[in-house]
């Protein structure tokens, strides 16, 4: 009648579980000081050898077209520059086309919002958006990021969202970009969380946490930070 | 089939069931301990230490799931299991109220993901009525009390620094790590304004105790913790409670009902087991209801009888009466002073390593709201997750804009969140909706709900002192903490887990449901462990309280079984 465990496997860890394990033991025995964040580093630099961003991955739901473009717009979206490589080096198109490959509602937005931008760059210069000229794709984003801050109120030339839309006075063009505007925006967010949730996007950051120490400390170069900037004396 | 009878027979495995089960199972006393979830397996189902990068969908889950509000509660790498709505196991709002019921349905239950503050009631707490005539008191003092909170202290490991400080009486305490940067600012301006921040208690190890190994600072409790540093009923109390070989896990199994002798007293319990979809039976001696304060009103108010046609051991009508949830209210803000600054690792031991308790017990002639709350803080440079860099990208819109931002800003956001006592209404219960049955056949329940001008007042106190708090630091507040929750000023009821009050103890069988020991003042071989027991809900979380009620009652008890009175 009822189920008993027999025991519990409380010592049955994984492999990633007992490199930690063996980690965070040190610390726990006293024999170091603190473990570093260098070496609590390695330990998971052993575990991310497991895996790559790039190269590998095989497409699973979009189309080569559609997973250039992707692979464009995440250059755009997240460009590389001297802190870190760009949203495509961050896997992101990877990211989308698992997430598409398992969920149909966002396969169509994704989907849909490459046609959409497809034509809307063909309207505009003959080409697709992943072979039209930089300067065309970057044209298509700013005019995206003006609708959208015009949409929300953003837009700080202009006195309040409901001004905005006086269009009597602002005698604005109807803008060509509002109907991907949806889209914009998860490709975005897509690409900028697959970015800084890479390693290259944590680095970038300069995130150091996820480490075992066997103390807690805050550096004082941080707290003399704050002062300096605050309007306190000390902290 | 032969029921096999234990001597007790404890019914859910979290704070209040493991505590129980691992006390009577050191005494000697057989346990049979129903939970209605799986076994836990920390190897396998704790997320510790993972990054995002470590799964394909960084943790937005199968197909985005997060993106579409369809993602776990509290996030993938969060250890629960459970959440506001289960599938098959409805609940029911009375109209025009809300009350969101949150369930984590495995050993452990919601210990295996919680915050871990660890605050002792204060001698005030307990006599509330006796201090400003609102209310009930406990029939407990503080000096009856405070010897299992020390029992508690001393086993599950608290942090916290000694500081005589009344209504946040000290404890046995484990040494606190010192405060992150964004902390000694929001302290400084407390020390302007007069609200005393305070190293953190929270039921973390610094040294280690009874094999387990001290907390290593990755900041992630919430995820539950491989080396056992912190305190989870699963991990604390079952797992040894197993080990004393007196103390049977039966999982999976839904009770459906307390059962009764012909002479008034409990046989056992019914439960539906879960794989089988079949009714099974256990017997004892003594029956502990500790599956929360919700499930076992509910339980109660579903074992009628002919001896107790209104639900058992409910003759007063008190079952499911005064329930209460937490006041919650949050600001976010931001603090220039931080931008910039050199990166250090502030995950700490996964909480704020200050907080502020209340610090006005002995002001509130000059306030306009009767009782106290404390203040938890959030900030630092976190682990980047999905959704992190969400607001700023649509500000700074796209390009390197975006990396310039979030470089600038990161860890420049805190935020400040108020807990606060709620006092007891007769407009907020639980009763059984009469229409309604879970896939497992047993009747749900219903919650009526309703904050009282006390509980607005304190929330909008708390407002104006978090405002002053981050600008005296130089910030600015960037607005309300969660949106989804407490757009109306206030906490959903029910959201910040607190979730106390169905079956009160008191003095008498007229005005409560359960004598001083958690003992049914109408069947004496009923008893609970889970915070249904609470008198009033005090603005400290109520884990500690449980588990120190718990282990008094386990060890009442077990004398009352070795007297033979049970």
């Amino acid at each position: 009648m009822s189920r008993t465990p027999g025991f519990v496997r409380v010592e049955a860890l994984s492999r990633r579980a007992a490199l930690r394990r063996i980690a965070l033991g040190v610390t726990a025995t006293g024999l170091a000081e603190s473990l570093s964040t260098a070496d609590g580093a390695e330990v998971h630099a052993q575990v991310e050898d497991e895996r790559t961003f790039r190269g590998e991955y095989k497409v699973r739901y979009f189309s080569d077209h559609e997973f250039a473009t992707l692979e464009r717009l995440s250059e755009l979206i997240i460009p590389a520059d001297e802190q870190g490589p760009s949203g495509r080096d961050g896997g992101a198109p990877e990211f989308m086309d698992l997430l598409s490959s398992q969920n149909g509602e966002l396969a169509d937005i994704l989907s849909g919002g490459i046609l959409w931008l497809d034509a809307t760059s063909r309207a505009r210069n003959g080409k697709t958006f992943a072979a039209a000229p930089e300067e065309a794709q970057i044209q298509i984003l700013d005019d995206l990021v003006e609708a959208e801050r015009v949409r929300d109120g953003a837009d700080t030339r202009w006195p309040s969202r409901e001004y905005a839309r006086f269009s009597v006075y602002g005698v604005r063009r109807p803008s060509d970009v509002q109907g991907g505007l949806a889209f914009f925006g998860w490709v975005r967010r897509l690409i900028v969380d697959a970015y800084y949730t890479s390693p290259a996007g944590m680095k970038d950051l300069g995130f150091l946490g996820n480490a075992a120490h066997s103390e807690y400390a805050v550096p004082q170069k941080a707290i003399d930070h704050a002062i300096a900037r605050s309007p306190f004396r000390d902290l | 089939m032969a029921n096999r009878v234990y001597d007790v027979v404890v019914v859910g495995a979290g704070a209040g069931g493991g505590t129980m089960a691992r006390v009577l199972g050191e005494k000697g006393v057989k346990v049979a301990l129903i939970e209605a979830g799986p076994m836990i397996d920390p190897s396998r189902d704790f997320k510790t230490n993972q990054w995002p990068h470590d799964y394909g969908h960084r943790g937005a889950e199968d197909g985005g799931k997060a993106y579409f509000g369809r993602g776990t509660a509290y996030g993938f790498f969060t250890a629960v299991s459970g959440g506001w709505q289960l599938e098959g196991e409805p609940y029911t709002s009375a109209p025009g109220t809300r009350f969101d019921w949150f369930r984590s349905r495995v050993v452990g239950g919601r210990t295996n993901h919680y915050g871990r503050m660890s605050f002792r009631f204060s001698d005030m707490d307990f006599k509330p009525y006796s201090r400003d005539g609102i209310g009930w008191d406990w029939p407990l003092t503080y000096d009856e009390i405070a010897p299992w909170y020390d029992r508690v202290e001393e086993y599950i490991g608290v942090t916290g620094t000694v500081e005589g400080i009344r209504s946040a009486p000290d404890g046995k305490f484990h040494d606190a790590p010192e405060p992150k940067v964004h902390e000694r600012l929001i302290r400084a301006s407390g020390e302007r304004l007069g609200v005393p921040f305070i190293a953190n208690r929270r039921a973390v190890i610094t040294r280690p105790i009874n094999g387990r190994l001290a907390c290593h600072y990755c900041g992630q409790c919430g995820r539950g913790c491989l080396t056992e540093s912190n305190y989870s009923a699963s991990q604390i109390d079952v797992f040894p409670a197993i080990k004393t070989g007196n103390v049977t896990v039966i999982t999976d199994a839904m009770v459906r009902e307390v059962e009764t002798r012909d002479n008034g007293l409990v046989r056992g319990v019914i439960y539906v087991d879960k794989q089988e979809r079949a009714e099974r039976r256990v017997e004892g001696r003594a029956v502990v209801l500790a599956a929360s304060a919700c499930e076992t009103a509910r339980l109660m108010l579903n074992s009628r009888s002919k001896h107790f046609p209104n639900g058992i051991a409910n003759g007063s009508g008190l079952v499911g009466r005064y329930l209460m949830d937490t006041v919650g209210f949050s600001l976010r803000g931001t603090l220039p002073a931080l931008e910039n600054m050199p990166r250090y690792d502030t995950d700490g031991f996964g909480g704020a390593h200050l907080y502020a308790p209340w610090w006005l017990w002995d002001g509130h002639s000059e306030l306009d709201f009767p009782r106290g709350y404390h203040i938890e803080m959030g900030g630092g440079f976190r682990m980047p997750g999905v959704g992190s860099f969400g607001r700023i990208a649509r500000e700074a819109g796209y390009g390197t804009a975006i990396k310039r931002m979030a470089r600038e800003r990161y860890g420049t956001a805190i935020s400040l969140s108020g807990r606060g006592e709620m006092i007891p209404n007769d407009q907020s219960y639980m009763d059984i909706d009469p229409d309604v049955v879970d896939r497992w056949g047993i009747p749900v329940p219903r919650f009526h709900f309703s904050f009282s001008d006390y509980e607005w007042k304190q929330a909008r106190h708390m407002e104006k002192t978090f405002r002053d708090l981050i600008e005296a630091a130089g910030g600015r507040v960037l607005g309300i903490g969660n949106m989804e929750r407490e757009r109306e000023g206030i906490a959903v009821p029910g959201s910040i887990i607190h979730e106390v009050g169905t079956v009160r103890m008191g003095e008498s069988s007229a005005t409560s449901v359960l004598n001083k020991y958690c003992q049914a003042h109408e069947v004496r071989n009923l008893f609970v462990a889970d915070g249904g027991t609470f008198v009033s809900n005090p603005d400290k979380n109520p884990t500690l309280t449980i588990n120190a009620l718990s282990w008094r009652t386990a060890e009442y008890l077990a004398e009352e079984l070795r007297k033979g009175n049970v």
